[in-house]
Formats: C-alpha cells, sequence, structure tokens
C-alpha cells in the first residue's frame, strides 16, 4: 500500500486506501437505516430450514423435546431470533421441553429470559404463557460438553442427577424427572426430537455423541453453518444457519410450506402433493430476523462495494504506473 | 444384502451394541490408524529419517521474533480460548515453548494471555522451564504469563488492550479460535504486527487468512510441534497420521468404485419391511442398499427409514433381577 | 439441606444418601486422598513422571475401555442383570458413566476458585501498589464482587418454596432480582453483544484490505463469494430469479442457475467436500495428539 500523502496519490491508490474510519462512518449509517424504517425483504427459505420446520411441526402435541442451548447475548442476532423463533413453535403446538447448557454457565439464564420475553409476547395477545415445571424445566449448565454429552447419550436421568427444581405450585424442591415434562423418560430415545441452538463448537460435538441415538434438528450461527452443512441431512435432519436461517424460519411460521417434491402431480385445488406444512397465518410471527434481515442485506452491498472499489482502484493503479 | 456380508468374527451373546452387525468395521478402522501412528513413532525412534514438507507458517517464527528483537517490543502468544486444558492446548504451549526459547535467547519479552486458571498455570510452569533449561531463570517475569478473563469478549477486550498498549511486533495466535479471531487478527494488523495464526475451528481459518501474514491450516498445526523440534516420537507420529490419511484417501476411492458399480450393474431382490429384509421385484440398488452404506451403517440411525432398526433377537435379551433387588428408585425411596 | 443426592437406581458408584454404606465410602475416599496426597509430596522427583503417567492412563483408559468393551444392548437399569463377567464389565462402565462426566464438573469447581484467586492476586496487588491502570483493577473487583453478590441473592431469593414460582413474573421481583437483571441482561449480555459486533467492521475492512484479484484463484475464490452473498440476499435473488426463471417452474432447466441453485452447488460440490477433507485431517491430528497424551509420549516443553 503507498505511503505517499493522500493528496499526491492517483485514483486507483485512493480508491485501494480509503481510510478504515470513512468505511466504519458508512457501514453504520447504512445499518441503521432499517431502524427507522420497515422494509418488506422477498425470502425463498431454503431446504434445510424447510426441513427443520417440518420436523418440529411433525412433533406430536404434548410431547416433550430436549433442547441443547449454548448461546449467549453476543449471538442473540442470530441465536436469540432461532430459539425464540421455535419457542414460538413449541408453545403453540404446546410442546413441552426440557432445556440445557453444555457449552457456556451464562447460557442458562439467558434461555430463562428469552422464554419470559416470548411469554409477554403470549400474555399480551391473550395467550397463557409457559409454566416452569408444568410446561418446561431448566436442567442447568453441565460444563464439559464432551463428557456431558456422552453422560446424557448414555442415560438422560443419571446425567442430571439429584437435579431438582420447586414445582409451580410451590412446596420442596422436587426431582425433575418426577415433572410432567420429564416423567418417564430417562433416555435419549424417549424423546421425539433434541434441538441444539448453539453458537460453537458444541453442534459438532453433539453430533459425534448423539447420532443414530435420537433425532437431531440445529440452529446454528452463520460461521458454523458450512462446517454444521456436511452432516445434513443424515445426523441432522434439518438445519437453520444464521440470520438468513431465522427469517426463513418465521417465513415459514407466516406461510407454511407448499412445494412440490419432481415430478409429482397437482392435487384438484391445483397444490402439488409434496411436503405440506401448516403455518401459523394470523399470529405474532415475525420477530428478530425481519427486523435485522434489511441490516444483513445492506451489510452485504456495502461489502460487495468496497472489494469492488479495492480491486477496480489495483486495477487503476496498475494501468497508471504502466504509463 | 445381509447374507451377502461375511459372518460376524464372534457370534457369541456378550457381543455389544457397538459390533453389532458390521459396527466392528469402525472400531477396526481407527485401531488401524492408533497402529500405525504407534510403528512410525517406534521407526522414527530407530533413526530413521523421516521427511517433513516445509511449513512456511513455521519457518517465519524466527523472522517474526528477529523483527520484535530489532524494534523492542514483545512478541504475544495466546494459546486460543479452549474451555479446559485439552490436546490443542497443549500443542499449542509446546510451540509457545520453542518460541520462547529462541526470544529467551535474544532476550525478547514475551506475553502470554491465557482464558483458563489451570491453562494458565500450565502455561507458567512450561514458561519457567524454558527459561530455566536455557541457564537464565531470573530472566523468567511471572507476570509475562496472564490469565485475563475466560468469558470469550471480556478477554478478547482485555488481549486487544494488550495489543494496543504494548504494541506487540509479532503475536502468534495457535489453538482453538472462535468468534474473536478476527477481533485478535485485525488489532494487530492495525498496528503492523507481524501475525503467525491458526485455528482447529475450521470455519475461523478463512479470517485468519484474511488478516495474518502466516496461516497454519488445518492439521499443520498439529505438525508444528514435530516440525520445529523434529523430536523422533512427534515426528513418528506426524508420519503415522499421514499414513492414516492415505487409508482415508484409498477407502474413498474403493467405496466410490464399488459404490458405482453395484448401483449401475447389479440387481437387488430384497426389501424391508417392518424390520425384516423380505424379497422384493428385481430393482436397481438404492444407496442404502450397497456393500459400503451398510458397512458405514451398521444399525439404524433413527432418521434412516430405508433400514429399520435392528431388532432384539430373543438371545439378546437378559434375565430380570430379582424383585428384591431391583431398584428404580434409591432404597429410602422405595416402597417398603 | 440435604448435600447427599440421591441418584436412582443404587449402583456399584452410589449409596442411598444418610445410609452406613455412603458415610463408610465418603470416609474412606477421604483417607485415600489424604494419603494420596501424602504420598506425592513425599515421592522423589524422579518418581513424579511415571506417577503422572500411571494417573493419565488410567483417567484415559476410562473412555477407551467403554469405546471398546461390549456395549450391552438395550438394558433396563436396576431391572436386567448381566449374562455373563463381560457384560457384568460392560454394566459397571455404563454406570460409570455418569460419575467420570460428574468429575469434571467437580474440577471446573475448583478451577473457578483458581480463577477467582489469580484475578483476585493479580489486580489486589495492582491496587495495593498503585501501579499502572490501577483505576481499572478497582473496576474489575468491584463489578466481580457486584455480579457475584447479585447473582447468589437472586439465586437464594427463589429457594424459598412459597415465593419461588411467583418471581417468574417480574411484577413480583424484588431489589436484588432487579440488581440481577440490570448486571446480567442490562450490562453484560449487551456489552458482549457490542463485542461481537465489532467484528462486522472488521471483517468491511479485512475484506477490503485483503480480496484483491491478483491470481485466477482469488478471482474464483472472489466470484463463488459473490455468488453465494448474493444467494443470501432475498431481494437480490428474488430479480435474478424472475430473469432466468420468469415462470418459476423448478423442473425448467433454467432454474438451475438461480442464485440459490448455484450457490447450494457451490456448498454441496466445493465447500463440503473441502471442509470433510481438513475435518478428516484435524481429525487424525487430534486421535496421534490424545494418543500421545494419553501414553505419555509427549513431552510438554517440546525439547529439542
Amino acid at each position: 500500500m503507498s505511503t505517499k500523502p493522500r493528496s499526491e496519490m492517483s485514483l486507483g491508490e485512493k480508491m485501494q486506501s480509503v481510510p478504515k474510519p470513512i468505511l466504519y462512518l458508512v457501514l453504520v449509517l447504512l445499518t441503521s437505516l432499517p431502524l427507522f424504517k420497515e422494509l418488506n425483504v422477498p425470502n425463498k427459505p431454503n431446504e434445510a430450514s424447510e426441513d427443520f420446520y417440518a420436523t418440529v411441526m411433525a412433533v406430536p402435541e404434548g410431547s416433550t423435546i430436549l433442547i441443547q442451548s449454548d448461546w449467549t447475548g453476543s449471538t442473540r442476532g442470530e441465536s436469540g431470533g432461532e430459539f425464540e423463533s421455535l419457542m414460538r413453535i413449541l408453545m403453540r403446538r404446546k410442546i413441552k421441553f426440557a432445556v440445557y447448557a453444555a457449552g457456556d454457565p451464562q447460557a442458562p439464564q439467558v434461555v430463562k429470559d428469552s422464554i419470559s420475553r416470548v411469554n409477554d409476547e403470549r400474555k399480551l395477545s391473550g395467550q397463557p404463557g409457559y409454566k416452569q415445571w408444568d410446561d418446561w424445566i431448566s436442567l442447568g449448565n453441565l460444563p464439559n460438553a464432551e463428557a456431558a454429552n456422552q453422560a446424557i447419550a448414555n442415560n438422560v436421568q443419571t446425567a442430571f442427577p439429584g437435579r431438582k427444581a420447586i414445582p409451580s405450585t410451590g412446596g420442596s424442591p422436587q426431582d425433575v424427572f418426577d415433572s410432567p415434562v420429564l416423567k418417564g423418560h430417562t433416555k435419549l430415545s424417549d424423546f421425539p426430537l433434541l434441538v441444539v441452538v448453539t453458537a460453537s463448537n458444541t453442534a459438532t460435538i453433539a453430533i459425534e455423541r448423539y447420532a443414530g441415538k435420537v433425532k437431531m434438528a440445529q440452529m446454528v450461527t452463520g460461521v458454523m453453518g458450512p462446517e454444521t452443512l456436511n452432516y445434513y441431512p443424515k445426523q441432522v435432519v434439518g438445519l437453520v444457519v444464521g440470520l438468513k436461517g431465522v427469517y426463513d424460519i418465521e417465513t415459514l411460521m407466516e406461510g407454511g410450506i407448499n412445494t412440490a417434491d419432481p415430478h409429482t402431480i397437482k392435487d384438484d385445488n391445483g397444490k402439488f402433493q409434496g411436503k405440506s406444512v401448516e403455518g401459523f397465518p394470523g399470529e405474532l410471527n415475525k420477530g428478530k430476523a425481519t427486523r435485522y434481515y434489511p441490516t444483513l442485506h445492506f451489510a452485504f452491498a456495502l461489502l460487495i462495494i468496497a472489494v469492488l472499489i479495492g480491486n477496480i482502484g489495483m486495477f487503476l493503479a496498475k494501468k497508471e504506473a504502466g504509463k | 444384502m445381509y447374507s451377502s456380508l461375511p459372518p460376524p468374527l464372534f457370534a457369541n451373546l456378550w457381543l455389544g451394541n457397538q459390533y453389532r452387525h458390521t459396527g466392528w468395521f469402525g472400531i477396526v478402522f481407527v485401531l488401524t490408524m492408533v497402529a500405525f501412528v504407534l510403528m512410525n513413532i517406534r521407526r522414527a525412534k530407530t533413526g530413521r529419517n523421516l521427511y517433513i514438507r516445509r511449513i512456511a507458517g513455521l519457518n517465519a517464527i524466527d523472522e517474526a521474533i528477529g523483527r520484535a528483537t530489532e524494534m523492542g517490543k514483545p512478541v504475544l502468544m495466546v494459546p486460543g480460548l479452549s474451555a479446559n486444558l485439552n490436546a490443542i492446548v497443549m500443542q499449542a504451549l509446546n510451540i509457545f515453548a520453542h518460541v520462547t526459547r529462541i526470544a529467551a535467547k535474544f532476550s525478547n519479552p514475551i506475553l502470554v494471555c491465557c482464558n483458563d486458571a489451570a491453562i494458565f498455570t500450565v502455561a507458567q510452569e512450561v514458561i519457567r522451564d524454558v527459561y530455566q533449561e536455557q541457564g537464565i531463570p531470573e530472566s523468567f517475569d511471572p507476570d509475562s504469563v496472564r490469565f485475563i478473563s475466560d468469558r470469550q469478549f471480556a478477554f478478547a477486550a482485555g488481549v486487544s488492550g494488550i495489543i494496543l498498549r504494548e504494541q506487540t511486533a509479532a503475536t502468534f495466535f495457535l489453538g482453538e479460535f472462535f468468534a474473536e479471531s478476527l477481533i485478535f487478527a485485525e488489532t494487530a494488523n492495525s498496528i503492523g504486527a507481524i501475525q503467525i495464526a491458526s485455528s482447529t475451528q475450521i470455519t475461523q481459518t478463512p479470517f485468519f487468512i484474511a488478516a495474518c501474514d502466516y496461516v497454519l491450516i488445518g492439521d499443520e498445526f498439529y505438525a508444528a510441534s514435530a516440525y520445529l523440534t523434529r523430536q523422533p516420537i512427534l515426528v513418528g507420529s506426524l508420519v503415522g497420521q499421514d499414513w492414516s490419511k492415505l487409508l482415508v484417501i484409498v477407502s474413498i476411492m474403493v467405496g466410490i468404485g464399488l459404490n458405482s458399480f453395484q448401483r449401475i450393474n447389479t440387481k437387488y431382490d430384497k426389501t424391508w419391511k417392518d424390520g425384516q429384509e423380505v424379497d422384493a421385484p428385481e430393482h436397481t440398488r438404492k444407496a442404502s442398499e450397497t456393500f459400503t452404506y451398510i458397512l458405514l451403517n451398521p444399525q439404524t440411525n433413527a432418521n434412516d427409514a430405508d433400514i429399520p432398526a435392528i431388532k432384539l433377537r430373543p438371545e439378546d435379551k437378559r434375565p430380570e433381577l430379582p424383585l428384591n433387588e431391583r431398584v428404580t428408585k434409591t432404597d429410602a425411596e422405595a416402597p417398603k | 439441606m440435604n448435600f447427599f443426592l440421591d441418584i436412582p437406581p443404587a449402583t456399584f458408584w452410589n449409596n442411598p444418601s444418610g445410609s452406613n454404606a455412603l458415610m463408610i465410602r465418603l470416609a474412606l475416599a477421604l483417607l485415600i486422598g489424604i494419603a494420596a496426597i501424602f504420598v506425592l509430596l513425599k515421592a522423589p522427583t524422579n518418581y513424579r513422571r511415571p506417577i503422572v503417567g500411571v494417573v493419565t492412563f488410567l483417567s484415559g483408559a476410562f473412555y477407551v475401555m467403554l469405546y471398546l468393551w461390549p456395549v450391552a444392548i438395550s438394558r433396563n437399569k436396576g431391572i436386567d442383570a448381566p449374562r455373563n463377567p463381560v457384560e457384568g464389565v460392560a454394566f459397571w462402565l455404563d454406570d460409570a458413566v455418569p460419575v467420570v462426566a460428574n468429575f469434571t464438573s467437580i474440577v471446573t469447581a475448583f478451577l473457578l476458585g483458581l480463577g477467582v484467586y489469580s484475578l483476585l492476586r493479580v489486580h489486589g496487588r495492582k491496587v495495593m501498589r498503585k501501579e499502572t491502570d490501577w483505576v481499572f483493577s478497582v473496576v474489575l473487583l468491584s463489578s466481580m464482587v457486584l455480579m457475584v453478590f447479585a447473582g447468589y441473592g437472586d439465586w437464594y431469593s427463589r429457594l424459598d418454596p412459597i415465593k419461588a414460582p411467583a418471581l417468574e413474573l417480574r411484577e413480583n421481583w424484588g431489589p436484588i432480582n432487579y440488581l440481577r437483571d440490570v448486571l446480567f441482561e442490562g450490562m453484560l449480555q449487551q456489552m458482549d453483544a457490542a463485542m461481537f459486533s465489532l467484528i462486522a467492521f472488521y471483517i468491511l475492512s479485512a475484506a477490503y484490505r485483503a480480496f484483491r484479484v491478483r491470481t485466477i484463484e482469488a478471482t474464483i475464490l472472489l466470484a463463488a463469494a459473490f455468488i453465494v452473498m448474493f444467494s443470501f440476499m432475498g431481494s437480490v435473488e428474488a430479480a435474478w430469479g424472475h430473469m432466468v426463471n420468469p415462470s418459476g417452474n423448478i423442473d425448467n432447466f433454467s432454474n438451475n442457475f438461480t442464485l440459490t441453485e448455484v450457490a447450494k452447488w457451490i456448498r454441496g460440490s466445493i465447500q463440503k467436500p473441502a471442509i470433510r477433507g481438513i475435518d478428516f485431517g484435524v481429525g487424525i491430528g487430534a486421535l496421534a495428539m490424545g494418543l500421545r497424551l494419553w501414553l505419555s509420549l509427549d513431552r510438554t516443553g517440546g525439547k529439542s
């Protein structure tokens, strides 16, 4: 990069050395725009997100699933949106869940706060909130994901020995496996689904230890996407990746799935007889992803423009040097 | 398909869950790789000169420390953000011991930032040992090895602050890095430090490549200690790893050939129904009906609808404990 | 408070809470532990490495045994009996898994104490001696104390069997609950998110600085990156898709040239095999490294 003063630089050299403060200022301005105006962006959900949605929607009502949640406030844009969307689906379908963390001691509290937010949403729309003990239970944090996942794969009940919680009606703490959520669930195979919501490598650690023992779906951040996609669709039946994935889920919650398998025929209503899963029309489906997705657009656009400016500057500088 | 596979090695009652059907294959494969590693360690110990290719990032260590010495600025080392003391951290500390050895020779100050108390304790011992081994124990500054924080971004903030305040001339980021990798790399880049980095998290490698001068990709990180020290054990282990990789490559090629041949050229007249293999009209094999699929998927995984779970045979059932010995709760809570 | 937890069903590794068998085992374990510490302290220096080697080998041997030893098929804990000695050992290993997993929890708890001690020592010394930036050390220590106080206070308030269910609702919170919420959710989580969002700025500056089309490989990399990024942009994806496949029929040949299909091909045919290849290498490297550590073949410090 040239060390000449900016006034002596050629156009190509200037384009290659835009000061960082200018770049950052433009980024701040562009990503702040969607805060002031709601923008609707068209979306076509991808196959992995559709499979995730279909898998969760196929879980029988009233059953209990297991959730491993290892995310914290730092990834709340992606993981927070993923978790809240999952909570909305589970609560609407009256599916109970037990949630534990195997990666971060902050995670259980973050989960409680997130569930509390979704509960507040439900109360505003006149729906009952989810109660701890009756509808969901927190199993706390198990340090060392490798050993914890191994113990859970071996036997869920003995992996959480002596874990107690106060019932929703009050009274002395009781074993969580006596709660309505976990009664009769001792092995992984007792759960129809395990969902891993994470921003770290606990996604692959879970796959190594749980694959084949339980049906598993995952919600990961964009950075973990390429690594986790290797395991889709065999070890991981459904995968939500990053902010786009959350936006896919919110889109599917709004409109459901009605996709065509190739070479299938239309029924009398003109719909293809491929995958068809209902959505939740008329309910609050838009969450974090709908608010943040336009921001992602602007950020990507700026990134592409910055790279193009740098490369055009490089070619111009080469041309000027050649003269 | 069952009938065309070789019979299980031990058709006994005590055959475990992981050996059912073709489950032995994965374990034999792993044991073969272990044998390769141990065999080559033995070969290297006999004095054979085993070749390791040049790794640019490791050749640049001397250059990086030399630059730091010229500038009179410290060398920063970060062994990653492992949650606990594991093999990756030990590998990183081995490399840092080598870096410290060179820095100690030139009396160049070093800084090691740790995110875990256990790692901090071990790192302190390792670095102290290096100075003692060099005959200059008095040059070791206990404050050069620091425990910053075990919280990811608190650690990132702390290390970035150290980079900017101390104006480190050379930085080594080797180990398990996650989202904070780019924060470290860009901060060091902003002050013009020479950077050598490696993350065992593949997803962070592109960030290091964009911002660092030298990057060790994938298992070059594990090859580093063998490359630097040339200890026979480490070199032998590295050659054993390479043999294992060759085994994997050969298996993949054989598998591709076999799978392609079976699916294109052979017909199949069985199918699955209610967990049993039953006769079916002759058809071209599906992926789940090939030899390689069954070899690598010995028991159905919970998601696979093609081959249902292998059911228990009558001889798999075991006797029940007498009623008075049977416990599902502890004795204190069991009904009297 | 009942310190001794019941872990049903009773196995070799546990005993009912309050029973004589449990007390005897605890006393024996304590005696053996104290004796072991005494022996280790008195052991000559040249015996220490073999002792560490033996302990490492036995610790690692558990998981190796778990991997290799025949695992009992479909066992009903507490109901099924082993058929032969091999299955007996399998049952014993199976029962030990959660116990061994708990060892890590216990060690982590001790390490937490070690971490706190380390922070107190380093920053306490800075404050006492008024070294450079000692004010920040005061901020760190007071934040730590405040968070511990608020966290414990909130946890303690939720132990009350009568008031605990009511605390699920924000309107029933007391001052200590609000304090914990302000410190954890209001400050810590926001600061975590702020630090993470720095990465957006760094990605922009790194991409602007580093992505230069100097070689053919760099050009291909850049083109692939652009395609994948555009496929994440719904508006661009929709506009391109409309241009390339106006009818939207997925059976059309032109559908293969929509951004999502091209990006799917890049991810499926190029990215996945590359990552799998690197994963194989990293996995084998970790296996070799683990083997060397287990058999104590590695000398930490890597002498030349």
